[in-house]
């Protein structure tokens, strides 16, 4: 009964540990729920403003409406660091590798919303320049429907996402294949990368080895109520 | 009709610009007219170059002030014998006056001079021209697309374009510089995506250390073709449109729309509509510089500002939605009036408003006007004389800001602004900081005059009464067979304007707003160009950033006050 269990997600009957639970101030839950809620309370929105939805953006974050009390007030400019992709305004045909590539950038978990109708559906602007969706390229998640949307409609979008991961849903697939349109080459797509993955897990298990990334512990001891100790691997 | 054309031609003869160029180009004038006072001269191709040098260099015309430079096309037209056009507009400050300079190309070769040696500012919009209407300008230093992407096929903006047939641009354009060979600077890439880079523009820039060696800059990446859409649309149905190019201030961009038309049309709207224009269209253009100065100084590192402005804009959206439903894109300016009569307790919304902004500009002054390290990183950033701005052609608070007091409320006053009492303040260095106080005092100016037309707003009807412009009021409709056959022929057949081409002008926050217009009678107009003032302002920056510090470069971008959506369309 260890570290290990609960790792693996074994079921841990929290009475083992009598030391700590005597004294109080514990919950016993799963770490994915953990790691979820730690994750639905802190999201980093990449604000991808282009056009006039930024500026109703910008009220979202202001002090207005203030986004921080849903714990998203670290915009990042970095990809690398930003968990929620937030395209706000028009994307036109020559943004569209930018916005792809940024994308690309950015670490899973990944959420994208779309803002207003131009990043949806390219709005009333159907001419020879403007993406006629952003789902064309990447996928979506929530679409907040409005020209601009109000910045409530926009903490809805974010409410949505932040039940969605506490309910461990995945991000959504990328779409597009349907479309008309461009498909940027390269497309990012999730279920090819994850078809690779079980591919080369399955290459390294005939081989004897284990899947890549997974984590080795080594925990040295356990010690049981009088502090003799056994070595687990 | 006859007798028209040649008292319009009587008109323009008398102006001394169509003198002047006479006398010097002879034969090589075509056409002067004076169409709703407009003057426009169309010379032959051959003498482009030298009538734009004389408008500019003649000390009875000085037409130093470059606005716009487009193209279009009349391929319908069957009474031309050449299909292009390319439409030069410019404006002397000394004698307040502005002209139409144009010259017709033909289909096969569609070939004129450049104008980059006499104006600067012409060097974008010949680019703009070859990209939308394929036409050549020889001379140019860099002839290549600007708007649309390197993948692009075709020139889109000529009739018979396709409106939805789009290209994929599978790769973002790498390099806009070229760095020299053997070089060791960096090259560094600020943009699209950049959180200096309000919306989405892009500079590349060839470090030495950290001074700014060389700078290039693209546009485009919003170019969502206003100007396309325009033409497939009637006068009503453009008025969203023209909300989304200016996006800080977008109820001044439906009032310039608004104006055009109906300088168009030869119709006026009443003094309350006016007035309720003017009292908006204030409250927009405080609601732009203080975003201006708020998200400029974030950029700086200060991100107190902008917490505190915005809870001033936020009144000013309350007061937009009281009365027209949205906070932003507002679509409540219609062709001879307003969409409906302003609440009953506008007057003590506007007021509340108007203490919040006093209370918010006072904070604002108090955090930055004396604050030392704001006026170190302003004062004599960014210096821009009054000889190239003018060649560039800049307008509004940046113009000011170098020293030339034009502003079209003042020297050419519309919708009343000659009723109020107002003053236009005016730079003396030109630099990042003479911009930002020109708009703090902007502030305080647009304040007086709310404050004159709230306490003069006159009553009466909202909109004009002209039944060929606007809709009858709905209870006529429902209960007046005339007033419903009119209400559907307006609806159906849309606005219809004579043919006829016109040039409509305000002061937007960020300067001369013009939408030039070219009607051939049918419901939709035939060409709209919009002259951005952002356009002009933002092709000077790489020329101002070259030989300063990387860290001025982002300080002065800011105080440009460069809005995307006007910059592409
Ligand atoms: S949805 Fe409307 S407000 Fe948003 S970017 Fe598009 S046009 Fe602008």
């Amino acid at each position: 009964m260890g570290l290990l269990d609960i790792i693996t997600g074994k079921y841990v009957d929290p009475t083992h540990f009598k030391s700590v639970h005597e004294s109080g101030n514990i919950i016993t839950t799963t770490v994915d729920a953990v790691v979820n809620w730690g994750r639905k309370s802190s999201i980093w929105p990449f604000p991808f403003g282009t056009a006039c939805c930024a500026i109703e953006f910008m009220a979202f974050t202001g002090s207005h409406y203030d986004v921080a009390r849903f714990g998203s007030e670290v915009l990042r400019f970095s990809p690398r660091q930003a968990d929620l992709l937030l395209v706000a305004g028009t994307i036109v045909d020559k943004m569209g590798p930018i916005l792809k590539t940024i994308y690309d950038q950015m670490p899973e978990p990944k959420w994208v919303v779309s803002m207003g109708v131009c990043a949806s559906t390219g709005g009333f602007y159907r001419s020879y320049h403007t993406m006629q969706g952003i789902d064309e390229i990447i996928p979506v998640d929530v679409y907040v429907p409005g020209c601009p949307p109000t910045p409530e409609s926009l903490l809805a979008a974010l409410m949505k996402i932040q039940e969605r991961i506490k309910s461990g849903d995945q991000a959504k697939r990328p779409q597009g294949e349907h479309r008309v349109g461009a498909r940027a080459e390269g497309v990012n797509d999730r279920r090819e990368r994850r078809e690779a993955w079980a591919h080369d897990d399955a290459s390294r298990a005939s081989t004897g080895l284990d899947p890549r990334g997974r984590i080795h512990f080594k925990l040295t001891e356990e010690r049981d109520e009088s502090g003799n100790g056994s070595h687990h691997a | 009709m006859p007798s028209m054309i040649a008292m319009e031609r009587d008109h323009a003869l008398a102006k001394p610009a169509y003198r002047i160029l006479a006398e010097k180009l002879g034969e090589k004038i075509l056409r002067g007219t004076d169409y709703r006072g407009d003057l426009a001269i169309t010379v032959d191709r051959s003498a482009w170059k030298e009538a734009a040098r004389t408008l500019r260099d003649h000390p009875e015309l000085d037409y130093k002030l470059f606005l716009d430079l487009c193209g279009v096309d009349y391929l319908n037209d069957e009474s031309r014998p050449d299909r292009f056009e390319v439409a030069l507009h410019l404006y002397s400050v000394t004698h307040k006056h502005h002209i139409r300079l144009k010259t017709a190309l033909p289909e096969k070769r569609p070939v004129c001079d450049t104008l980059v040696d006499v104006y600067k500012g012409a060097n974008w919009f010949e680019r703009e021209a070859f990209d939308l209407y394929g036409i050549v300008f020889t001379g140019h230093p860099n002839l290549t697309r600007i708007l649309t992407h390197e993948d692009f096929v075709g020139h889109p903006m000529r009739k018979d374009f396709a409106t939805g047939k789009r290209f994929v641009n599978k790769k973002a354009k790498e390099w806009l510089l070229t760095v020299p060979k053997g070089s060791e600077h960096l090259v560094l890439n600020i943009g699209p995506s950049h959180p200096a880079m309000h919306g989405c523009f892009r500079v590349q820039a060839l470090l030495d250390g950290e001074t700014i060696k060389d700078a290039e800059a693209e546009i485009g990446y919003l170019h969502r073709n206003f100007e396309k859409m325009a033409e497939e649309r009637t006068y009503w149905q453009i008025i969203p449109y023209t909300d989304r190019l200016n996006y800080c201030s977008a109820f001044i961009n439906g009032h310039g729309w608004a104006l055009a038309v109906e300088k168009l049309l030869g119709v006026a709207a009443p003094p309350r509509a006016e007035a309720i224009r003017v009292i908006l269209s204030e409250f927009s253009r405080i609601m732009d510089h203080l975003v201006c100065i708020s998200t400029n100084v974030v950029d700086l590192g200060a991100i107190t500002p902008f917490f505190v402005v915005f809870r001033a804009r936020e009144e000013i959206y309350d007061l937009l939605d009281s009365v027209c439903g949205a906070r932003l894109t507002v679509s409540y300016v219609r062709i001879g009036g307003v969409a409906q009569d302003v609440p009953d307790d506008f007057d003590a919304r506007c007021r509340k408003t108007m203490g919040w902004i006093r209370e918010v500009a006072e904070q604002l002054e108090n955090l930055l006007t004396r604050n030392i390290i704001f006026a170190r990183r302003f004062k004599d950033v960014g210096t821009f004389s009054k000889e190239d701005a003018l060649s560039y052609g800049w307008v509004g608070p940046c113009l000011r800001g170098s020293g030339i007091g034009y502003d079209i409320r003042k020297d050419h006053p519309y919708s009343g602004y000659d009723l109020y009492d107002f003053d236009v303040p005016v730079g003396s260095v030109g630099d990042c900081y003479d911009r930002y106080l020109v708009r703090v005092e902007e502030i305080k100016q647009s304040l007086r005059i709310i404050d004159q037309a709230l306490s003069k707003l006159p009553q009466g009807p909202f909109i004009t009464d002209d039944r060929k412009v606007a809709l009858p009021p709905k209870s006529e409709v429902y209960s007046d067979i005339e007033s419903l056959m009119n209400h559907f022929k307006l609806v159906y057949d849309g606005i219809l304007a004579a043919p006829g081409e016109v040039y409509g002008y305000v002061e937007g926050a960020n300067g001369e707003l013009g939408y030039y217009i070219v009607s051939d009678g049918k419901k939709h107009p035939a060409r709209v160009k919009v002259r951005p003032p952002c356009y002009n302002i933002y092709q000077a920056y790489p020329q101002m950033i070259k030989g300063t510090m990387l860290a001025d470069a982002v300080a002065m971008i800011g105080g440009l006050n460069v809005i995307a959506g006007e910059l592409d369309r």
